[in-house]
């Protein structure tokens, strides 16, 4: 009877050079940080604040006039929905990082609706730039949070109009 | 006396194309007292420095023009002319869904962290990367830092025999 063996397994002692290196009693940051101290590290993520909202403004505004031109130019539509893409991601990626988390919400529909897609159609592009609105409306009204009960709703209106008009997918 | 982190003594490398999120992630390291933190947009940039500089830690996004951060972690981890098998590596990625965890997970990631983030999520993966060093794994289907995290209890010859049958 032929048994099969079993595949061999190395087990590689960690390597502690790093932990030798870098912790220490005197020194540096505690593994445990206070209270009070995590509160700055906090200040210092949310200084690039200010950057986020400037460089996610200048893309919505490219992004938007893309989908516009490519809605009456079908050349332009990969080029619009590769940018689109791009656009979703890094707002989804960040916008709860800056206190948008109804940003990072829309981004994620957006996301969603454009993934593994190369083009879209007419009404694919309107529902793009639906979204792409509200992501503007949501920056320039400084709607931080999650917003009113109006500002939900909407985000779940565009995730289902999102739904309804994904296929067909190419 | 508790223990404390030294960051000035540690080298990161950032590999973002996105430049908020690069800088974030800088401006958190420089805070800490990190003195050597690279940024770059691409895999293929950083395996030249991978190449040529000492990097401790390796911060990655999933989504990367050209060659993905799966596959760079791919080639880090398994490539023969990898520069460093054995760098700890944080990936920082909005593809935080359940089956891009598992994915990561299986490919060598040492830590994961799910974008949105706050510093205090950072601060923790990067403190369990330098206090609590992993052994490695190598199989002829796996090769990273010991996948498990739970200790849990086994009373047997062969507890990776019992896993494959159960």
């Amino acid at each position: 009877m032929n048994e099969q063996k079993l595949p061999k397994v190395q087990i590689i002692p960690p390597r502690t050079e790093l932990k030798q290196r870098a912790v220490n009693f005197t020194k540096g940051f505690d593994v445990d940080l206070a209270p009070e101290q995590l509160e700055e590290l906090e200040k210092v993520v949310q200084r690039s604040s200010d950057s986020f909202v400037r460089s996610i403004g200048h893309d919505l505004t490219e992004s938007r006039q893309l989908v516009i031109d490519a809605i009456g130019n079908a050349d332009l539509r990969s080029a619009a929905v590769e940018k689109c893409a791009d656009l979703a991601y890094s707002t989804k990626a960040l916008g709860g990082t800056f206190d948008y988390p109804l940003m990072t919400q829309i981004a994620k529909s957006l996301e969603i609706f454009l993934a593994g897609r190369t083009t879209a159609n007419r009404r694919q592009l309107m529902v793009t730039q639906l979204h792409i609105d509200a992501i503007y409306v949501i920056l320039a009204s400084r709607v931080t949070g999650f917003g009113t009960s109006i500002e939900q709703a909407t985000t779940v209106a565009l995730a289902k109009l999102a739904a309804r008009y994904a296929e067909p997918r190419e | 006396m508790s223990a404390k982190i030294d960051f000035s003594k540690v080298s990161f490398l950032v590999v973002d194309g996105d430049k908020i999120s690069a800088q974030v992630v800088f401006d958190t390291l420089s805070y800490l007292g990190a003195v050597s933190v690279r940024r770059v947009g691409k895999p293929e940039e950083a395996f030249r420095i991978l190449r040529t500089q000492q990097v401790d830690i390796i911060i990655t996004e999933w989504r990367l023009r050209g060659m993905d951060g799966l596959e760079f972690l791919d080639s880090l981890r398994n490539s023969t002319s990898s520069p460093n098998r054995f760098v700890p590596v944080i990936m920082l990625t909005a593809h935080s869904e359940q089956q891009y965890v598992t994915t990561a997970r299986d490919l060598g990631i040492t830590e994961f962290l799910a974008k949105p983030f706050n510093a205090k999520a950072l601060y923790s993966r990067l403190v369990s990367v330098i206090t609590r060093p992993r052994h490695f794994i190598n199989t002829s289907t796996y090769f990273g830092p010991d996948r498990r995290r739970r200790q849990v209890p086994f009373d047997g010859p062969d507890r990776r025999g019992t896993d494959k049958r159960n």
